[in-house]
């Protein structure tokens, strides 16, 4: 007993509460430390370098460039924001691929969602099979995709049937098609997540407040307005905060559907920081792009997190 | 809101979107059964007169294809020429094809498991730390979240440069960690929201027994939030399984994935080989909408950071 006092004494006790706390906490800090934060600086010291692969690709070859003589150290960020367009183009596609996507994923997600509040035949079938999409991995949504809007292929087929005659839609290779063809991805694939929040957010929506506008006589389109959405507000600034956070990513489907193309129609903040560092090796210029997307991102991120920060916290 | 009646127009949204969300599926599966001179033609083939397996023989038993064939043809350079006594399938296409799909399988199956291993272990301790002992206030949680914010292509070139500098770059054990890395924020924050349904009152009455804090975890909160572990384990595995930057940028030959050689089928004489790349998505697709369906309910909890439980 009085050794097991003693340990305790010396912050060694292994039911400790801290002690425990911490421990739990460590791998992923390691984890976390090595392979986020670590590149974190790694790429900010390269940024400011014209290392380039031929040096060595070692890291000692990498931060060694840094300090090479006569380097104007703040070159890549001055050519970035002054001389070459493309990568202000590339966050501002994003941006608008983004805001398209998402408001295209809350409507028909929202439309969807109001149906399957009313009962009709074969429910759990129909909703099984409309969360399809979103089960299907990246690459072969992309894919899938790059299929169908081929200039031979069904899409074109459809819209030949509906207008008479065959269309000579090019989907992949016109600069306003392509964009539309991402967004058609991109809304296919993630709809789903859309209609599922919103639906368990109208599932929740109070009854009391809607039987009494009825009965004071308020319109539908009056309820949801007023009643129904303004229940919804919270779950609504999740759905768009999560999808928010992962469409400024996209990546994967762009890749295998018009790899940016054509020309740079579609080239989105990660294809393009993708082609300058693995197709024309400005790895150290590509690490400045990456380290001003790095922090526009976690920033907007953060400042969007804002307003659900504590309800993704809160316990329950 | 009452529930109203089901109207025709509300038939026709529901129709439309049942077939805009199938409808692309349905075409990859059928494609994956066409015979080559269908891939592309005008106007497309919807369903092959004649259906072909040659296509899932390509991507999983090319040997067989070979054989049955009596050398196969369809994908050298020359026409006709038979290539039955070269080890491949036959030219650089062929190598890939006749040793990736199923490397790029196993190379799948080997660092979803593991990858999904690592992110559920480091996960799970940290779920623990932070929603019963709030470890590191309210940064910590969102420090961890912020490995989600950016691109992860932001950070690739010093993943790369440090990796060749390990020597971690083709290789398994490099590849697992950075998929257990960039998967670890979702683990954390589900199985968290796992352990916050769980009052903290069951531990406490535990330890009040003479339990200690390590058996109050282990042997009563593990137990009780078991189906939540099972499904965060099934969710990280779809997003492991899904991985495609991480594996295009550190792997090279050794080690390959499905996503990465999805990307890559293509020969120099026939352009895209459109059937096979439908074959492998649709072999890949299949442990994704299976477990997917199994997960279903847990699968908004899992994509919401645990905000929304349904």
């Amino acid at each position: 007993m009085s050794s097991q006092g003693r340990v305790a004494a010396r912050g060694f006790n292994p039911n400790d509460k801290k002690y425990i706390g911490g421990l739990l906490i460590t791998p992923i800090q390691i984890l976390l430390t090595a392979l986020l934060v670590f590149p974190f600086v790694l790429e900010l010291i390269l940024s400011f370098s014209e290392w380039s692969p031929v040096q060595g690709i070692g890291l000692w070859e990498a931060v060694g460039a840094v300090f090479t003589e006569d380097l104007d150290q703040g070159i890549n960020y001055s050519v970035l924001i002054t001389e070459e367009p493309r990568f202000l183009e590339a966050l501002g596609r994003t941006a608008l691929i983004s805001v398209t996507s998402l408001v295209l994923e809350f409507l028909i997600g929202l439309g969807l969602a109001t149906i399957f509040l009313k009962a009709f035949p074969a429910k759990r079938v129909f909703f099984t099979a409309l969360l399809t999409p979103m089960m299907i991995m990246p690459v072969v949504v992309g894919y899938t995709w790059f299929m169908l809007l081929q200039y031979t292929g069904p899409v074109n087929q459809v819209i030949g049937w509906i207008g008479g005659s065959q269309p000579e839609l090019q989907w992949l290779n016109t600069g306003f098609l392509a964009f539309f063809a991402v967004v058609i991805t991109e809304v296919w694939h993630w709809t789903p997540l859309f209609f599922l929040i919103l639906l368990s957010g109208l599932n929740a929506v109070p009854q009391n407040p809607i039987r009494a506008a009825t009965v004071l006589g308020a319109s539908d389109w009056r309820i949801f307005w007023s009643v129904v959405m303004p229940s919804m507000k919270g779950i609504i600034i999740i759905a768009f905060v999560i999808r928010g956070m992962e469409v400024i990513k996209l990546f994967d489907e762009i890749y295998l559907l018009t790899r940016g193309g054509p020309g740079t129609a579609t080239e989105t903040i990660s294809l393009y920081l993708y082609k300058l560092a693995f197709e024309d090796f400005r790895l150290a210029y590509a690490g400045s792009a990456g380290f001003i997307v790095l922090i526009i991102t976690v920033v907007l991120i953060n400042v969007m997190l804002r307003p659900i920060r504590y309800q993704l916290l809160e316990k329950r | 809101m009452p529930p109203k009646r089901f109207t025709w127009y509300n038939g026709i949204g529901l129709t439309l979107a049942l077939i805009f969300a199938l409808f692309p599926v349905l075409w990859m599966i059928s494609t994956s059964f066409k015979p080559s001179n269908e891939w592309v033609r005008q106007p497309p083939v919807w369903v092959s007169g004649d259906a072909t397996v040659e296509n899932y023989l390509t991507v999983l038993w090319p040997s067989a294809l070979l054989e049955k064939r009596g050398g196969l043809t369809q994908y050298t350079e020359g026409g006709e020429q038979k290539v039955a006594e070269q080890t491949g399938v036959g030219g650089a296409v062929g190598d890939i094809l006749n040793k990736s799909a199923w490397q790029a399988i196993w190379g799948s199956v080997i660092l979803s498991v593991f990858g999904t291993a690592l992110s559920i272990i480091v996960g799970l301790m940290a779920a623990i730390s932070i929603a019963r002992y709030r470890f590191g206030g309210n940064t910590t949680p969102f420090f961890i979240l912020s490995g989600r914010m950016f691109p992860p292509i932001a950070i690739a070139i010093p993943f790369v440069v440090m990796f060749s500098d390990v020597g971690a770059t083709d290789t398994y054990w490099g590849l697992i960690l950075a998929y257990g890395a960039v998967t670890v924020p979702f683990s954390t924050w589900m199985l968290k929201s796992f352990i916050d349904d769980l009052p903290k009152e069951i531990e406490e009455a535990a330890m009040m027994d003479g339990m200690s804090r390590w058996g109050a975890h282990l042997r009563i909160t593990l137990p009780l939030i078991k189906g939540g572990v099972i499904a965060t384990t099934l969710f990280i595995f779809i997003l492991n399984w899904s991985e495609f930057l991480f594996a295009l940028i550190l792997a090279y030959t050794k080690v390959s994935t499905i996503p990465v050689q999805l990307s890559k089928y293509f020969s120099a004489t026939e352009g895209l080989l459109i059937g096979v790349q439908a074959a492998l998505a649709t072999v890949s697709i299949v442990p994704l909408v299976i477990v997917g369906f199994f997960i279903q309910k847990h699968l908004v909890r899992g994509l919401t950071l645990g905000a929304i439980k349904r």
